[in-house]
C-alpha cells in the first residue's frame, strides 16, 4: 500500500499542475493559505466528512477542492478503492510536495513580495 | 530543468537564466527563467511601456470612456487600432483616440493649460460621452504635469463627468506588466465604491482580466447569464466605467488573465471579502472545469452542466475534425503573459499538436510556473526573447506553426513559418466552445496553406512540373489520414457563422428571480 500511497502522490500533483491554478497565486503566504485550505476540504471530501462553507472564503475553496475531486474522482478510479487513513496519508504526502514545489523549493523571486 | 544558452547570446551572459528546456524527471525547483527584470543592455527586448500596459491593454477597453493620453502623439497613434477589444456600442472606444499632442515648447512651459482645454474640447465633441481617462506619459511625468488637478478642476466645472487619472508613464517599469500594476491599483484606490449597483440576481460576479478580443467577453458573458449569473462589470473588455466602480457588490470575482488583473483581485478580497477564483475560458476541458466551480459556488452547478453538455455536443465533432488533421504538428506557443498557460496543455490535449516552444513577452516567474507546468517534457520555455534569439530558436526547433504576436511574427513570416496572432488574433473570438474550434481552423488553415509549398519553390532554378494542379488543404491534411477518419460522417469542419457575435448580441436569457441573498450552500 505505501508504494500505491507514494504513486498515488505523484499521479495526484501531476495532475493539479498541469489542469489546477488555485496553487499559483503569486505570494507565499497566499500559497500557503490556498494550499492548506483546498487540499485540507479536498481531503474531508473525499472522506466523506462534513466540510464548513460559511464564509465566502471557505467556499470557494470548498468549490475548487469539489471540482478537483470529481475530476479526480474521474480520472483515477483506483482513488475509490482507498480507506480514509489511506486517503489522508495520501493527500498529506501530496501537500508535502506541493508545498515544496510551489513554496519552499519555489525560484519564483516574487513570492517574498510584502505587497500585492 | 537546465538553463538554455542560446548562441546568439553568448556576447550576454545575463540571458542564459532567461531560458530553460523541460527535461524528462526535473521540476520547476530545478530551474525557472527569471523575469520582469529591467531590460538587460544589448538584448533588445521586444517588450512594451508601462504606459502601453496601463492604457493600451486595461484602459482603452473601457467603452464608454474618452481615453486621452497627455503626451506627444506618438504614445497615443500607437497604441490605437492595435488590438482588436471590440464593443457592443459600435467599438466607440476603437474608433476614437484622444491626445493632447504635447511638442517641445510644452516640454518648456508645461502642458497643464492645453490638457485642460483638450479634456474639455473632447466632452464637447462628444457630449453623450461623460466619463473619461487621462494617461500619463514620460513627457509629461518628467516635467511633472499636475493632471490629478487639472482633472479635478475640470469635474468641479463640469458635474455631470468624471475623470479618471493613470499615472503610468512608460518609464514606470520593465514592461507592459508594471503599467497594469499601476492602473490596477489606481482604479481600485480611486474608483471601486463610488457607485452602488442595481442587484438584478442572487449570483453576483465581476468577470476581470478579460479584455473582448474579437468577442471572448461576449462569449463568456453568454454562459454566465445561461446560468442565472449577473456580471456587475467586467475588468476591462466591454466594460462600463460606472459598473467598475460597483465592482466591491460583487460576490465572487472571476479571474481570466491573472497576469494582469490579479492585483485588483487581491486588493478586493482584502478589502470587501470578495474571494478570488481563477478560470480557463479556453479549451472545452478546462473551460467546463471553470464553469462547473463557478457554478459550484453559488449552488447552481447543474446549470452550468446544462451548457457544457450543449455546447460539447454541439461544438466536439468539429473540434476533433482539426484534432485529426492536426496531430504531431509542431507549434511554438509565444504569446505576452498568460496564454501560455491557458493554451499550452489545452492545444495538446484537445488539438495533438506539440508544443515545442512557450514564451512570454511580460509575464513573470509565475506565469512560467504555470506555463512550464502546463507544457510536455523537451519544451524550451523563454522570458523575453529579443528577435536573434526567436529566430535562432525556430531554425532549431523547426515549428510548423508560431502563435505570436503581430511583431515577432512578422519575423516569422520572413523565415517561412506561419503565424497566427496570439493576441488579436485571426478569426477569433477563441474562447468558448465555438471560439475553440475557430481557433483549430485558423491553425489548420495555417498549417496546411498550399502557399508554404509555393514560397519555398525558386522559379528560376527549380523543376516546375506542368502536370499537376495546385493542392488544396484537405489534399495535404488528409492523405495519411484512415478511410474510416476522411469518411467520417460525424467529424466535420467548422460550421458556424462567419460572425458568430450576431446571435449572442441578439439573445434572449432565462429569467431567474431573486430569492433574497446566497444561503450557506
Amino acid at each position: 500500500m505505501e508504494k500505491t500511497i507514494k504513486d498515488g502522490v505523484e499521479s495526484l500533483m501531476d495532475y493539479i499542475m498541469k489542469n489546477c491554478l488555485w496553487q499559483f497565486n503569486s505570494r507565499t503566504w497566499d500559497r500557503v493559505e490556498q494550499n492548506k485550505n483546498i487540499l485540507e476540504k479536498a481531503t474531508q471530501i473525499m472522506c466523506a466528512e462534513e466540510v464548513s462553507k460559511d464564509t465566502p472564503s471557505e467556499r470557494y475553496y470548498w468549490a475548487e477542492a469539489q471540482q478537483m475531486v470529481e475530476s479526480f474522482l474521474e480520472t483515477f478510479p483506483w482513488i475509490k478503492t482507498m480507506n480514509a487513513t489511506e486517503i489522508k496519508e495520501m493527500m498529506a504526502g501530496l501537500k508535502k510536495r506541493l508545498d515544496y514545489q510551489t513554496i519552499t523549493g519555489s525560484l519564483n523571486k516574487e513570492l517574498d513580495d510584502p505587497n500585492y | 530543468m537546465s538553463y538554455h544558452e542560446f548562441d546568439c547570446s553568448k556576447c550576454i551572459p545575463e540571458r542564459v537564466k532567461h531560458a530553460v528546456d523541460k527535461n524528462p524527471g526535473e521540476e520547476l525547483s530545478d530551474a525557472l527563467p527569471l523575469g520582469y527584470l529591467n531590460t538587460i543592455p544589448g538584448s533588445l527586448s521586444e517588450r512594451g511601456c508601462a504606459y502601453c500596459g496601463a492604457k493600451h491593454v486595461i484602459g482603452t477597453p473601457m467603452k464608454d470612456v474618452i481615453h486621452i493620453s497627455h503626451g506627444p502623439i506618438g504614445c497615443t497613434y500607437d497604441t490605437w487600432q492595435t488590438k482588436r477589444y471590440i464593443s457592443d456600442n459600435d467599438n466607440f472606444q476603437l474608433k476614437y483616440t484622444f491626445a493632447t499632442d504635447m511638442k517641445e515648447k510644452n516640454i518648456i512651459f508645461g502642458a497643464e493649460k492645453i490638457l485642460k482645454a483638450n479634456i474639455i474640447e473632447a466632452f464637447k465633441a462628444f457630449p453623450k460621452i461623460k466619463r473619461m481617462t487621462i494617461y500619463q506619459t514620460c513627457a509629461s511625468a518628467l516635467i511633472g504635469d499636475d493632471i490629478e488637478a487639472v482633472a479635478q478642476d475640470v469635474m468641479d466645472e463640469m458635474p455631470d463627468v468624471d475623470i479618471f487619472v493613470c499615472n503610468s508613464p512608460g518609464f514606470a517599469g520593465p514592461s507592459q506588466s508594471g503599467g497594469h500594476h499601476k492602473i490596477n491599483i489606481a482604479w481600485v484606490n480611486k474608483k471601486v465604491g463610488q457607485v452602488e449597483p442595481k442587484i438584478t440576481s442572487d449570483h453576483v460576479i465581476n468577470y476581470v482580466g478579460e479584455y473582448n478580443i474579437q468577442g471572448d467577453q461576449e462569449v463568456m458573458v453568454d454562459y454566465f447569464k445561461r446560468m442565472g449569473l449577473q456580471v456587475l462589470s467586467t475588468f476591462t473588455g466591454n466594460g462600463s466605467y460606472d459598473e467598475l466602480r460597483s465592482m466591491h457588490r460583487a460576490d465572487l470575482n472571476v479571474l481570466e488573465c491573472a497576469r494582469s488583473a490579479e492585483y485588483i483581485c487581491n486588493e478586493l478580497r482584502k478589502r470587501y471579502g470578495i474571494p478570488r477564483m481563477d478560470i480557463d475560458g479556453c479549451g472545452f476541458e478546462p473551460l467546463s472545469s471553470s464553469l462547473r466551480k463557478i457554478g459550484l459556488f453559488f449552488g447552481i452547478e447543474d446549470r452550468a452542466n446544462a451548457i457544457i453538455e450543449a455546447e460539447t455536443k454541439r461544438w466536439k465533432p468539429e473540434l476533433d475534425w482539426y484534432k485529426e488533421r492536426l496531430q504531431g504538428k509542431k507549434v511554438c506557443l509565444w504569446p505576452g503573459g498568460s496564454k501560455l498557460w491557458h493554451w499550452a496543455h489545452a492545444i495538446h490535449a484537445e488539438m495533438g499538436l506539440e508544443v515545442v516552444s512557450v514564451y512570454t513577452k511580460f509575464g513573470h516567474q509565475g506565469d512560467m510556473e504555470k506555463g512550464i507546468s502546463r507544457c510536455e517534457v523537451g519544451a524550451l520555455a523563454i522570458d523575453d526573447p529579443n528577435e536573434l534569439e526567436s529566430v535562432e530558436a525556430m531554425y532549431k526547433l523547426k515549428p510548423d506553426l508560431i502563435i505570436t504576436g503581430k511583431r515577432p511574427g512578422e519575423v516569422a513570416k520572413k523565415i517561412r513559418v506561419p503565424y497566427l496572432n496570439a493576441h488579436a488574433y485571426h478569426n477569433g473570438p477563441y474562447k468558448g466552445y465555438e471560439g475553440w474550434v475557430r481557433f483549430a481552423r485558423d491553425i489548420y488553415n495555417a498549417v496546411y496553406s498550399p502557399i508554404h509549398q509555393l514560397a519555398f519553390v525558386d522559379i528560376s532554378k527549380d523543376e516546375i512540373a506542368t502536370d499537376q494542379s495546385f493542392v488544396t488543404r484537405q489534399m495535404l491534411s488528409d492523405g495519411k489520414l484512415s478511410a474510416d477518419v476522411v469518411n467520417s460522417t460525424v467529424l466535420h469542419e467548422y460550421t458556424g457563422e462567419f460572425d458568430s457575435l450576431k446571435r449572442l448580441r441578439n439573445a434572449k436569457y432565462p429569467e431567474f428571480p431573486l430569492q433574497g441573498k446566497l444561503a450557506a450552500v
